[in-house]
C-alpha cells in the first residue's frame, strides 16, 4: 500500500503547509506520481449571496448547514466553508468586471474601453488565471498530463467576449471561451469516436451503391470502384472491431453519456442544460480527459430569469434590490440555493462514483471550488467572497468553516497552487502575497 | 538495298525492341519523338547505336529514320493513341474543395462579379451604428489607417466613432493564407459569412493589438468581410486610433491586403473546407483522381463532418428562417432541406431508394436534428455518386452536361440557383443553350480563377516555389521584393484576361506592370508610364472618393482652416504595391515569357541558367518532346572558368555529341533569353563580353529559323503552330483533366484551328473546350452507351 500523504505529513510533524512546499520539489514528485490523482473544478454563479443565509455562524465544526447551503447537508462532512476572504484587486473596471476577472487572476485588468455602470473602464486581464496555470504545471509532467489538460464549461454564457463574461485566462490579454454548448463539448471529449460509429454504420449502406452504379462503367473503370469498395469494406470491418473492442472495455465503467436531443440555448432550458454539461464534465473526469476544469454559469452581472422557481425577474436585477425588499431577498436566497444544488448535484455524483483505479470516491479525490465575482450583490462588495469547497482533491480539512481575518484572495490561489503541489511564492499582484499561504487548512 | 527496316531490325531492336516498344533493362521507354527526318538521321548518324555511332551513318542513317518515323516514333503512327480513352475519375482535391463550396454557395443565391475595387467605408459619429450618424461614405482602397489623435473624417470627432470596412476578399489561388489584423482599438472582424467572427476584439485591452489568423481559403471565390472599428468615449486616456488589413498569401510575404483582391460589396457568404486533403497524381502534367487510397479516404470523411456541422449551424438555421412555409412536423422542414442538398450534392433528383437510405433512414437513426444532418452528409459525401461525377448516365441530358461544364470549368458542381433552374428545366438539350450557358460560366470568378491558375502553369510557376538569389550580387532582391513580382505578374494577367485573355498580347506585349520598388530594382525601363499615354484602362489604385458628403455636417469649428498642408485623407497610409503600366520597352519587356519572375525561377542563386530556361520554352511553351538527360550532371562550377560568360560555359558542357542531341534544341532558345540575368534583369555584357543572345529553333514542320534576343523570340513564338498548339493542349488537359485525343484524334487540329481563327482569345478557347467536354455523348465510352442504351431497351 502506498504511503499516504496525510499520514507522511503526520509522521515528520511538519506543517502541513510546509509539507506542501517540500513535496512540490521534484524529487519528492508527489503531485507528479500517477497513483494518486487530483482534480479541481472551480464553479461560478453571479451576482453575489445573501450572506446570513449563506455562512455558518461560527467558526470549527460545521453543524448544520444555512439555507443556501442546505443541498449540501447530505455532503456536509465533504464540505468547507472560508469567510473572511476579499478581493482587493484595485485598478481599472467596475466591481462585477474586477469581481470576475480577477477571481481566479489575482491581478488587475489592462486598461481598456469596456465601460461598466461605474469606476473606468477597463480590457482584460493582466495575468494567467490559477486554473490555466496550473493545467500548464499539469500539462508538463507526463505522469500528471491528461488529453486537454483543463476544460471551460458555460452554461448560458452569452455569445459576447468581454470582461464581463470571462473569468479564465491562458495568460496576460488571453480570455478562454467557456463552450456553453452541451452538443459543442459533447463533439470535443467524444466526436472522434460517435463519428467512427457513425461511420461504420453508413458505410454499410454505401456497399449496395457501389455495386449499383458499377453496371454504369466500363469494364477497366470498374476495376477502380471495386478497389474503392473494397477498402470501403475493410475499414468499416476495422471500425467495428475496434469499436467492439473499446466498448467491451468501457462499458461497464466509462459509459459515453448519452444527450438529450434537440436542447437549445434558451433562458428556460438552463437547469437541463446545466445537468447535460454537469454530466459531460463528470464523465470527462472518470475518463481522465482532464484534472481541471472551469463551470461557469451565466456571467458576471448574469441576468438568468428562473422561471422554474416561479421568479420572473433576472437575477442581476433582483440582486440590486435593498435587503429591505422582502420578496426580492427571498428570491435570492432561492435563487442561490438553486445555484448551490448544482453544486451539489455534481458532488453527490462524484462521491457515488468510486474512483477509478484508486481508493474511495471520486470525490475524495476532487475538489470543487464553488465561488463568485461579488460578496453581495446590492453593496457590490468584494469582501467576504464566497469561497465553498466541497471534496477532498487538494486534501484541505473538510466538514469545517474557516473564518479568516479579512485575507486577500490571492493567498487563497497560493494555497490552491500548493495543495496540488506546484507551491509558489506569489500569485497574481505579489503586493498581496505577502504573508504566504493561508493557515489552518489543514487538518 | 537494305531496307531501313532491316537495319532498324538488326542494329536498333535489340534495345528499342522490334516495335519500337522499349526492351527492359537496355533502353526501357518506348522510342517516341517529334523530330523533323532531317534531324533524327542526323541524330542516328551521329550517335547510333550506342557505342558504334559509326555502324549507321548517312544514307542508312536516313533509312532506319525514314522507317521509324513511318511506323511507331510519330504519336500519330502510334495505333495506342487511336484508343486512347477518357477514365474514370473520382474527384481531386480541388475539385471536393470546390464541391463543398458550391454545396454551401447553392443555399446563398447567385453570386456576381464586379470591376471595382477597394473596401466600402462607412465613418459613423457615435460608437454604435446608427443611420443618422452616417457622416462619410467612400471607397477606401486598402484597409491601412493611422489617424493618430485626429477626426478620422469630417464631422466624425476623434473621442467617439465607429468606422465599417466592408467588402469581400477576392482569393484566385486555393491554399492556406494568414489574416492579420492590427487595431489599437475594439474591432470585430466578421469573415466568410455574418454568422462567422474570426476575430472578437469587443474588448480593447491595453497591449492586445495583433490578431492573426491561418485559413484554408477556396481560389476563384470573393470571402464576404465586415471589420468595425470603434474607439468608445471613456472617462481614461484614448490609445491612438490605429488599423491595417494584411495578409500572408500561400508562399508570399507578409502585405496591406491589395486592392486587386479586395472587392467593395459583400457577396454572398462563402465556405471554404479547413480539412487537409491529400495531393492528388500529378505524373500526367494535370491532376488526376485515378487513385484511391486510405490516406484520401480518411480526408473525405473529414472533409464530409466538416461540412456536416456548417450545415447544421449556417445552412439549416437559415433554410428554416426563409421556408417558414413548409411545415415542422415529423421532420418535414429538415427532410426538405436534407432533400436539397442532397439532389445538389448527388447531381440529380434523387430515387425513392436513395431517399430512403440517405434520408429516411438517417431522421431514424437520430433524434437529434444535428446528428441526423451529420449521418446523412457523411453518407452522402461518402457516397461514389458523389465522389464520381461523371457516372451520371441516369441523368438527364441537362444534368449530364451541367455536370461537365461544372466540372471543367470551376472544378465543382452545378449548383447556383440559376444553373440548377436551368437543369431543373432540361435547358441544355441543344448546343446553343449549352453554349450560352458556359458564355455566362466564364466570367465567373471560379472560372477566371482556374484561367488563371492555368496561365500560371503554363508559365511553369504553378507551384509558386521559394525564389532566392545571392544578396551580394543582386542587394534588394529579397522575398518582398519577390512578392512585388508576383503582383506584377499578376496584375499583367488581371489586365489581359479583363480582355477576355488573349494568348499573341501576352506574348508580345511591350510593358510591364510596375511598382516603386520594382522601379527602384530593375530600373529606368521599369518607370510608370506618364498617366495621359496610358493606353490600359486598368486602373489599379483606387481613388478614394468621398461618394456621399454628409448631409448635415457636424461643424466642429475648432480645426485649423488650412487645407492645402491636410493630406487628402485623414490618416490614410500610402500602400506600397500599388501597380501601374510601365514605359513602352519592345527590347526589355519582350513578352510576358521575358517577365524577371518567369527568368528569375528559371535560373541559378548567381547566374542565369539557359538551359533551364530552354527546357521550359521547348516543352511548355512550344509543347516538344524532351527526353530527361541519361545521367544527372552538375553543372560546372563558375569558379574554375572565371573568364567565361554563362553561355559559353553551358557550350563547354553540353558539348559532346550525346549531349547535343537534346541540347541543340534546348540550348539554342535559352540563349535568346541571355540578355537577363539570374535575376531577369536586363544586360548588354557579362564578364566583360557583349552578350550573345542569338539562337535558332527547328520547328516540328517547316525550316529552322534564327533570331536574335528575347523580342524576336517573343515574335517568333507568337505566330509558331508549334506555340499554339502545346497552349491548346495544355489549356485542354489542365481544364478537361483528359487526354485531348480520347475526344477524338484530330481535336487538337480542330481546336487550334478555332484558336486561331478566333484571334487566339483565351476566354473562347475554354468555353469551347468547355463546350466539347460537356458533351457525354461524344465519342462516349462504349460501354456507358451500351448501358444506356439497354435500358431504353
Amino acid at each position: 500500500m502506498t504511503l499516504s500523504r496525510r499520514k507522511f505529513v503526520r509522521d515528520l510533524g511538519i506543517s502541513g503547509a510546509a509539507a506542501n512546499f517540500a513535496m512540490g520539489l521534484p524529487s519528492l514528485g508527489w503531485a507528479a506520481s500517477g497513483s494518486s490523482k487530483k482534480r479541481l473544478v472551480f464553479l461560478f454563479s453571479p451576482n453575489g449571496v445573501i450572506p446570513k443565509h449563506f455562512w455558518p455562524d461560527q467558526a470549527g465544526e460545521l453543524q448544520s448547514l444555512k439555507r443556501i447551503l442546505a443541498p449540501l447537508e447530505p455532503l456536509r462532512q465533504h464540505v468547507l466553508t472560508l469567510q473572511g476572504i476579499d478581493n482587493r484587486i484595485k485598478g481599472d473596471g467596475d466591481g462585477h468586471m474586477r469581481g470576475i476577472g480577477c477571481l481566479l487572476t489575482g491581478i488587475e485588468l489592462f486598461p481598456g474601453d469596456v465601460q461598466g455602470g461605474s469606476d473606468t473602464p477597463a480590457g482584460w486581464s493582466m495575468g494567467i488565471s490559477v486554473d490555466q496555470h496550473l493545467k500548464n504545471r499539469l500539462q508538463e509532467n507526463p505522469e500528471t498530463q491528461t488529453r486537454f489538460g483543463s476544460l471551460e464549461f458555460g452554461v448560458m454564457v452569452p455569445d459576447r467576449a468581454d470582461t464581463w463574461t470571462r473569468w479564465s485566462y491562458a495568460g496576460p490579454n488571453q480570455p478562454m471561451a467557456p463552450i456553453s454548448d452541451p452538443y459543442q463539448m459533447f463533439d470535443k471529449l467524444y466526436g472522434q469516436t460517435q463519428n467512427k460509429a457513425m461511420l461504420a454504420s453508413v458505410l454499410d449502406d454505401l456497399s449496395d451503391d457501389f455495386r449499383k452504379i458499377e453496371s454504369m462503367v466500363s469494364p477497366e473503370d470498374r476495376v477502380m470502384l471495386k478497389q474503392h469498395l473494397e477498402m470501403v469494406r475493410s475499414i468499416e470491418k476495422e471500425i467495428k472491431s475496434e469499436l467492439q473492442l473499446s466498448s467491451s472495455e468501457k462499458t461497464t465503467r466509462h459509459p459515453v453519456p448519452q444527450l438529450e436531443p434537440n436542447v437549445e440555448e434558451q433562458n428556460d432550458n438552463m437547469p437541463l442544460l446545466c445537468k447535460m454539461q454537469m454530466d459531460l464534465l463528470l464523465s470527462s473526469l472518470v475518463n481522465d480527459f482532464t484534472r481541471i476544469a472551469t463551470f461557469q454559469i451565466t456571467n458576471s452581472v448574469g441576468n438568468a430569469k428562473m422561471k422554474w422557481l416561479d421568479i420572473d425577474e433576472g437575477h442581476h436585477s433582483i440582486s440590486h434590490e435593498p435587503d429591505s425588499n422582502e420578496e426580492a431577498y427571498e428570491q435570492l436566497i432561492r435563487i442561490n440555493t438553486w445555484y448551490c444544488e448544482q453544486v451539489a448535484y455534481l458532488a453527490k455524483r462524484l462521491s457515488e462514483t468510486p474512483e477509478p483505479g484508486g481508493e474511495g470516491s471520486m470525490l475524495d479525490h476532487t475538489t470543487l471550488v464553488w465561488t463568485n465575482e461579488l460578496g453581495k450583490g446590492n453593496s457590490h462588495t468584494r469582501n467576504d467572497i464566497p469561497f465553498v469547497m466541497v471534496g477532498g482533491g487538494l486534501g484541505f480539512k473538510t466538514g469545517q468553516a474557516i473564518h479568516c481575518n479579512r485575507v486577500p484572495h490571492n493567498r487563497l490561489l497560493m494555497s490552491i497552487c500548493e495543495a496540488m503541489g506546484y507551491p509558489t511564492p506569489s500569485f497574481g499582484n505579489a503586493d498581496y502575497c505577502g504573508d504566504g499561504t493561508l493557515t489552518g487548512l489543514y487538518a | 538495298m537494305i531496307s531501313g527496316q532491316e537495319i532498324y531490325s538488326r542494329q536498333c531492336a535489340n534495345c528499342h525492341g522490334e516495335k519500337g516498344q522499349g526492351v527492359d533493362g537496355k533502353y526501357e521507354s518506348p522510342l517516341k519523338g517529334d523530330l523533323q527526318i532531317d534531324e533524327l538521321t542526323d541524330l542516328i548518324s551521329e550517335t547510333m547505336p550506342e557505342g558504334n555511332p559509326t555502324a549507321c551513318q548517312g544514307e542508312e542513317a536516313a533509312r532506319v529514320a525514314k522507317y521509324i518515323r513511318s511506323s511507331f516514333y510519330l504519336e500519330s503512327n502510334n495505333p495506342s493513341s487511336n484508343s486512347v480513352r477518357r477514365s474514370l475519375s473520382r474527384l481531386t482535391a480541388e475539385q471536393l474543395r470546390q464541391s463543398i463550396a458550391d454545396l454551401y454557395g447553392h443555399f446563398q443565391g447567385n453570386g456576381w462579379t464586379q470591376e471595382e475595387r477597394g473596401v466600402e467605408a462607412s465613418y459613423f459619429a457615435g460608437s454604435r451604428w446608427a443611420k443618422d450618424k452616417l457622416q462619410v461614405k467612400r471607397t477606401d482602397p486598402v484597409i491601412n489607417f493611422d489617424f493618430g489623435r485626429e477626426n478620422p473624417a469630417s464631422g466624425v470627432t476623434k473621442e467617439e466613432f465607429l468606422i465599417t470596412w466592408s467588402g469581400s476578399l477576392k482569393v484566385d489561388q486555393t491554399g492556406r493564407y494568414e489574416i492579420i489584423l492590427r487595431s489599437t482599438l475594439s474591432c470585430t472582424l466578421k469573415f466568410g459569412s455574418n454568422e462567422r467572427v474570426l476575430v472578437n476584439n469587443h474588448v480593447q485591452s491595453a497591449g492586445k493589438e495583433e490578431f492573426r489568423r491561418t485559413l484554408q481559403l477556396t481560389g476563384g471565390r470573393a470571402y464576404p468581410f465586415t471589420l468595425e472599428f470603434i474607439q468608445r468615449k471613456r472617462k481614461t486616456e484614448q490609445p491612438p486610433a490605429k488599423v491595417s488589413l494584411s495578409w500572408i498569401p500561400p508562399s508570399g510575404v507578409e502585405e496591406v491586403i491589395p486592392p486587386r483582391h479586395l472587392i467593395p460589396n459583400r457577396l454572398p457568404a462563402t465556405f471554404s473546407l479547413q480539412t487537409k486533403l491529400p495531393a492528388d497524381d500529378r505524373s500526367y502534367g494535370y491532376e488526376r483522381g485515378t487513385s484511391v487510397n486510405r490516406q484520401w479516404d480518411e480526408s473525405t470523411t473529414r472533409a464530409a463532418l466538416e461540412f456536416a456541422e456548417i450545415a447544421k449551424t449556417e445552412l439549416y438555421p437559415k433554410y428554416r428562417r426563409s421556408h417558414k412555409d413548409i411545415p415542422d412536423e415529423n421532420r418535414e422542414k429538415l427532410r426538405s432541406f436534407l432533400t436539397e442538398i442532397l439532389q445538389t450534392a448527388l447531381r440529380g433528383p434523387l430515387s425513392d431508394e436513395i431517399s430512403t437510405r440517405y434520408i429516411d433512414d438517417q431522421l431514424a437513426a437520430a433524434e437529434d436534428d444535428g446528428e441526423a444532418i451529420k449521418r446523412s452528409i457523411l453518407i452522402s459525401l461518402k457516397s461514389p455518386r458523389f465522389l464520381y461525377p461523371t457516372i451520371d448516365s441516369d441523368r438527364s441530358i441537362s444534368q449530364r452536361r451541367a455536370n461537365r461544364l461544372a466540372l471543367v470549368l470551376y472544378d465543382s458542381l452545378p449548383a447556383d440557383p440559376w444553373l440548377t433552374t436551368v437543369i431543373a428545366k432540361d435547358g441544355m438539350t441543344k448546343d446553343q443553350e449549352v453554349s450560352r450557358v458556359a458564355s455566362k460560366m466564364i466570367r465567373d470568378y471560379r472560372a477566371q480563377a482556374k484561367i488563371k491558375r492555368f496561365l500560371y502553369q503554363w508559365l511553369d510557376l504553378g507551384d509558386a516555389e521559394e525564389i532566392t538569389k545571392d544578396t551580394n550580387l543582386y542587394p534588394g532582391f529579397d522575398a518582398e521584393l519577390v512578392q512585388q513580382l508576383r503582383g506584377s505578374l499578376d496584375a499583367m494577367l488581371d489586365a489581359n484576361l479583363k480582355r477576355g485573355g488573349n494568348l499573341r498580347e501576352l506574348l508580345l506585349t511591350d510593358r510591364v506592370m510596375t511598382s516603386s520598388a520594382l522601379n527602384d530594382f530593375y530600373g529606368e525601363s521599369w518607370k510608370p508610364q506618364p498617366a495621359e499615354n496610358k493606353l490600359d484602362t486598368e486602373q489599379e489604385e483606387v481613388e478614394i472618393l468621398e461618394q456621399q458628403e454628409p448631409e448635415s455636417p457636424v461643424a466642429t469649428g475648432d480645426e485649423p482652416e488650412n487645407p492645402a498642408s491636410e493630406p487628402k485623407v485623414a490618416g490614410y497610409l500610402p500602400e506600397p504595391a500599388s501597380f501601374s503600366e510601365s514605359v513602352l520597352n519592345p527590347e526589355i519587356h519582350a513578352g510576358i515569357l521575358s517577365h524577371p519572375l518567369i527568368l528569375s525561377h528559371l535560373a541559378y542563386f548567381r547566374s542565369s541558367s539557359p538551359i533551364h530556361r530552354g527546357v521550359f520554352l521547348t516543352r511548355h511553351t512550344l509543347g516538344r518532346i524532351l527526353r530527361p538527360p541519361s545521367e544527372a550532371f552538375t553543372p560546372i562550377n563558375p569558379n574554375l572558368h572565371p573568364s567565361l560568360t554563362t553561355r559559353q560555359r553551358v557550350e563547354l558542357q553540353t558539348g559532346e555529341t550525346s549531349c547535343q542531341v537534346c541540347h541543340r534544341k534546348i540550348n539554342s532558345l535559352g540563349f535568346a533569353l541571355e540578355a537577363f540575368d539570374a535575376v531577369g534583369r536586363f544586360r548588354t555584357e557579362e564578364k566583360k563580353q557583349t552578350i550573345d543572345a542569338s539562337g535558332r529553333y527547328q520547328p516540328r514542320e517547316g525550316d529552322a529559323v534564327d533570331f536574335n534576343g528575347a523580342r524576336e523570340l517573343a515574335e517568333y513564338i507568337a505566330n509558331s503552330p508549334d506555340c499554339h498548339t502545346a497552349f491548346v493542349e495544355s489549356a485542354f488537359e489542365y481544364f478537361v483533366k483528359q487526354p485531348i485525343n480520347a475526344y477524338g484524334n484530330d481535336q487538337l487540329d480542330q481546336l487550334t484551328q478555332f484558336f486561331r481563327s478566333n484571334e487566339f482569345n483565351i476566354e473562347k478557347l475554354i468555353t469551347e473546350i468547355a463546350c466539347i467536354a460537356s458533351d457525354p455523348q461524344f465519342k462516349e465510352d462504349k460501354p456507358i452507351r451500351l448501358s444506356a442504351s439497354l435500358k431504353e431497351q
